[in-house]
């Protein structure tokens, strides 16, 4: 008999070393290599994966694995930070991310991103959803720009809810409703991919479960990564998981790496990895 | 290799109620296996006060079924398992039902014994009958040590004990059928049933361990192996 406190994943014969990962038809990005260095901080090494089209991949792992950074990457949000630096290839569809040529505003506009916090502006309804395809001149007249407000709430499952009150401030919304309002915004100017950071952490079950919804209806247009604290969050929405985590080399350096990726199914029921498997089943991070 | 010593404290109240389940079940097999060999005692000698109390130790065997049962709905309620807390489980209730109903097979061959107030064995088949249900409280025996050690690899070996079992049960058929005259219709048919349910019981044990072979590896014996192939 074993021990009382022995994981009964300790028993299984895991492969050591990384995984295949999932068979990818159509990739949105492909990644080769990636490191991320924050200063002379390391926070990512050697990142490979290939993220498939209108698909809802999750990213978890614990605190400090580098995820956020990641998610980050793919849209150029890191450049914001000062001192920064990374190696490897990031490509979006058959674009070098990081080339020379490449406009870091262009890449935002088709690689939206959704925040923790939903942060409208201090604006009307109407003006958060219009401002962006004002920005990018998307519409040539006033009905055009009203018909987008209203296909971008409607996507976002906002419009029944604020139809009414378009020109009340975003402010006055509840919670969900604001971060609802930020995915409408990130929809309104056309994107291929939207990228969730936490999107639903700030918000209650019942807002949580809403957003959920959304993005599963959301997949079928766009591409959409998540990172989430929440297991049963990646466990319920997304099709793939990749789970980070944080490695501590010999002279005591810190940095993230990715340690398995393949179906969801697959990583909350068979995982191929020790890490993963005390992770998702709550035994380690 | 992550050092998951100190995870366990994240987790130890959870990794106790999985131990208390695992436990349960081996003290249901245990249960079983008692009654089991009771059984086969009844039977050779016919003695029905023994017979008397197979039937009665079942209702221990049924309350552990109902409560572990219900363990496991809680578990699974509260703790959101995955990976292999979710293999162990889901296989687990399964698991269950395989002793839960073996237990009733040995019910059922010794209240066939009570309701006709008892019946010898004919020397030419007590032998054999004695020889096959020994190898069956054998096996049965053994997958609950499987379940126990938690031993994936066990499935393919309680399997071939099985081979040898169903080869002595039809023998038996066969000696019931040539010694039909002597026995007469009721009796002949009655140890047509309890070969029936020692064979059974042996296909239960065979069961258990193919659970146990999924809930370490994450697949069926005979199915590609899930989490053992080397990437």
């Amino acid at each position: 008999m074993n021990d009382v406190n022995v994981s009964l994943g300790g028993l299984a014969g895991y492969r050591s070393g990384p995984t295949a990962g999932p068979e990818i038809d159509e990739a949105v990005f492909t990644i080769e290599d990636l490191s991320f260095w924050y200063g002379g901080f390391r926070a990512l090494r050697d990142i490979t994966m290939r993220i498939p089209a209108r698909t809802i991949t999750a990213l978890i792992g614990p605190s400090g694995c580098g995820k956020s950074t990641f998610l980050r990457t793919l849209n150029r949000m890191n450049d914001l930070i000062p001192g920064v630096s990374l190696s490897g290839t990031v490509r979006y569809h058959d674009l070098d991310l990081y080339g020379d040529e490449v406009d870091p505003v262009e890449v935002r506009h088709r690689i939206g991103m959704v925040f923790q916090k939903p942060n409208p502006f201090p604006k009307t309804v109407y003006e958060n959803v219009a401002y962006g395809p004002r920005i990018h001149r998307m519409a040539s007249g006033k009905g055009e720009l009203d018909d987008i407000v209203e296909q971008s709430l409607r996507r976002a499952a906002l419009w029944d809810e604020v139809f009414d009150k378009l020109d009340q401030s975003a402010l006055a919304l509840s919670g969900g409703q604001q971060q609802r309002l930020c995915i409408a915004r990130a929809i309104a100017v056309g994107p291929d991919v939207i990228l969730m950071d936490e999107p639903a952490s700030a918000l209650d079950p019942i807002a949580t479960l809403r957003i959920e919804e959304l993005m599963y209806e959301l997949k079928e247009t766009y591409t959409i990564v998540i990172v989430t604290h929440n297991m049963q969050q990646a466990a319920r929405v997304s099709e793939l998981t990749a789970f980070f985590t944080v490695d501590v080399t010999e002279d005591s350096q810190r940095t993230g790496v990715l340690v398995e990726y393949d179906e969801t199914g697959r990583i909350f029921t068979r995982p191929s990895q020790q890490r993963t498997e005390d992770y998702v089943s709550g035994r380690f991070g | 290799m992550t050092d998951t010593g100190s995870g366990h404290d994240i987790r130890h109240h959870f990794d106790e109620l999985l131990a208390e389940i695992r436990q349960g079940a081996v003290a249901m097999g245990s249960l079983v296996l008692e009654n089991t060999r009771r059984l086969t005692d009844a039977l050779l000698e016919n003695d029905l006060d023994r017979a008397r109390k197979v039937v009665a130790a079942d209702d221990e065997v049924d309350a552990l079924y109902i409560s572990l049962e219900q363990g496991v709905f809680e578990v699974i309620a509260r703790q959101q398992p995955v990976a292999s807390d979710l293999r162990f489980l889901v296989a687990i209730t399964r698991l269950l039902y395989e002793i839960e109903r073996s237990g009733d097979l040995v019910v059922n061959a010794a209240k066939g014994l009570l309701m006709r107030d008892g019946y010898e064995i004919p020397q030419a088949i007590h032998g054999t009958m004695a020889r096959t249900s020994a190898l069956v409280a054998d096996l049965f025996g053994k997958s609950i040590d499987v379940l126990a050690d938690l031993d994936g690899s066990a499935a393919q070996w309680l399997d071939r004990l099985d081979d040898e079992i169903d080869d002595l049960v039809g023998e038996l058929y066969t000696m019931i059928g040539r010694s039909s005259d002597d026995l007469g219709f009721d009796v002949g048919m009655e140890l047509s049933r309890v070969t029936r349910y020692l064979e059974r019981i042996a296909d239960h044990a065979v069961n258990i361990g193919e659970h146990v072979a999924f809930i370490v590896t994450g697949s069926f014996p005979g199915h590609s192996s899930a989490t053992t192939d080397e990437g």
